[in-house]
């Protein structure tokens, strides 16, 4: 009885989608936290009669044959890219990107990491950083007398001085722009790493033609819609309870060949 | 003399099969594009001895319900689904598959790709290519690829003639040796995917009742066990006497 595993692999299928489901109402309210869902495909199917075989002497064919599926495998657990809508904040180092690219991250180990998450934040050497700490790259150093800081749309640090008139430009902000974004692997604490799937990263300006650009005393919501989660989720859990019926129907049919005298 | 055990044993073995079609069906209830498959049972008619005559019942055919399923929209600008029928193609070392999953996403060479990874044919068979840089990707009805303003290509979307010959694949593929005609009726429509056409409701009926066959299919097992032991004693007493 096939229709066992069948709906083992319903129920599995079903469980991540759950899975992801939870995750993204976990993340609604996290900061440049783009959505995911889980997509699914059929798996192989046996045949039992092939279609196109010949059925008699006459060279008549099977319109189709038959041809039995064995369940359900998740293909992949995709991330949307969508903007998110876009919070007011009070604080001056907090930028979100309207359009397309990511911030490049220093990590500790050396490489480069990616985020839409701009709520950044300046260490004891005046750098700018993420909440872990990590440097924004290319490093950006805000002097400790700076009084103001500014951020344009192009990505450009502005900062006024105590007693000058004109504010001083010191560091440009890049964003990293990928042929398939969807490719990044999510590594948590909102970061993402390159993979052979995601194209090299390109980098230019914010503004510049293929990347968005930044809106200071501005964050990122997560693209998360709770109405839809909520209503997918329900629909997973039926589907999961369903699959279990399955189950459940093919043990009583193996239970009626038990009792076979 | 065990003619009606058989005759029990070939829907038997139809009715296991068929539930295997519909654990198949409820597994694959959300999968993109998944159409609903049932089972076409036909009698098949035995003579086992001269003046004998038994009908037995086969499963002879798997058939796919073509009926387009509901639209869902994901506002992912890479997923795009078909409206009236029709079918994507796309490249595979073995030739080309048509499917009906418009789960697309870009390769690392910016082409455009199913979820498989395989090139999503355009027009004249060529593959699609979005530039790099792209800010913003529009897919017009007609599958126009339009990125930055710019025409990139179109999606191409074929038809057949005889759907039903259509031989399913994994992973949403399906492939057939007719040759592909065009479909300038299918519109499509981007950020949307189709679902499956799976009706729950209706599988978790016919699974009852197949439960339900099966158990009085047993039962006349049964009966027919009953009837050739009393049968066997029953004689066996007559030649004592």
């Amino acid at each position: 009885m096939r229709s066992l595993s069948i709906g083992a692999t319903g129920m599995l299928a079903q469980q991540l989608n759950v899975e992801t489901i939870s995750n993204n109402i976990a993340n609604a309210t996290t900061t440049g936290f783009k959505r995911q869902r889980a997509e699914f495909q059929d798996l192989l199917y046996q045949n039992m009669r092939r279609v196109g075989s010949t059925s008699s002497d006459a060279g008549t064919v099977v319109p189709s044959g038959v041809q039995v599926g064995a369940g359900v495998r998740p293909s992949a657990v995709y991330r949307i890219n969508e903007q998110g809508s876009v919070n007011p904040t009070e604080n001056p180092l907090d930028i979100a990107i309207k359009g397309n690219g990511y911030f490049q991250i220093q990590l500790p180990s050396g490489e480069t990491a990616y985020t839409r998450s701009g709520n950044f934040m300046v260490n004891a050497q005046g750098e700018v950083v993420t909440g872990n700490g990590y440097a924004v790259q290319p490093n950006i150093v805000v002097p400790a007398e700076a009084v103001d800081v500014t951020i344009n749309a192009s990505g450009e640090v502005l900062v006024k001085l105590q007693g000058q008139v004109t504010p001083a430009n010191v560091g440009q902000i890049q964003l990293a722009n990928f042929a398939n974004p969807a490719g990044l692997e999510a590594v948590g604490d909102n970061l993402l790493m390159e993979t052979p799937a995601s194209g090299n990263p390109i980098t230019a300006n914010p503004g510049q033609p293929g990347f968005g650009s930044i809106m200071q005393y501005a964050l990122e919501n997560s693209n998360v819609n709770i109405v839809s989660e909520i209503t997918n989720l329900i629909t997973a859990q039926r589907a999961y309870e369903m699959n279990s019926k399955v189950i459940r129907s093919t043990d009583e049919m193996m239970q009626t060949v038990n009792q076979l005298r | 003399m065990e003619n009606p055990i058989y005759i029990s044993l070939s829907r038997q073995t139809a009715l296991q099969r068929q539930m295997e079609m519909v654990a198949n069906n409820i597994a694959n209830m959300n999968t993109t594009a998944y159409k609903n498959q049932r089972m076409l049972f036909q009698e098949y008619v035995d003579r086992p001895a001269i003046g004998e005559k038994i009908s037995l019942v086969q499963d002879y055919n798997t058939t796919r319900e073509l009926r387009e399923g509901p639209i869902q929209a994901t506002n992912n600008p890479l997923d795009v689904a078909l409206q009236g029928d029709g079918y994507f193609t796309v490249e595979t070392m073995s030739g080309p598959r048509y499917t009906r999953a418009g789960h697309f996403r870009l390769n690392n060479d910016s082409e455009l790709v199913d979820g498989n990874g395989l090139p999503v044919m355009g027009e004249n068979d060529l593959r699609l290519q979005i530039p790099q840089n792209a800010r913003t990707i529009d897919i017009k009805g007609d599958g126009t690829i339009i990125a930055d303003n710019v025409q990139v290509g179109r999606i191409k979307v074929v038809r057949f003639e005889r759907e039903q010959f259509m031989k399913e694949t994994a992973g949403g593929l399906y492939v057939t040796d007719e040759q592909p005609l065009d479909a300038p009726d299918t519109k499509m429509a981007q950020g949307m995917l189709e679902q499956s056409n799976v009706q729950p409701v209706l599988e978790m009926t016919s699974m009852i009742e197949i439960m339900r066959q099966y158990q009085s299919n047993q039962k006349m097992m049964e009966a027919e066990h009953e009837r050739q032991r009393t049968a066997i004693s029953k004689l066996g007493r007559v030649s004592q006497a």
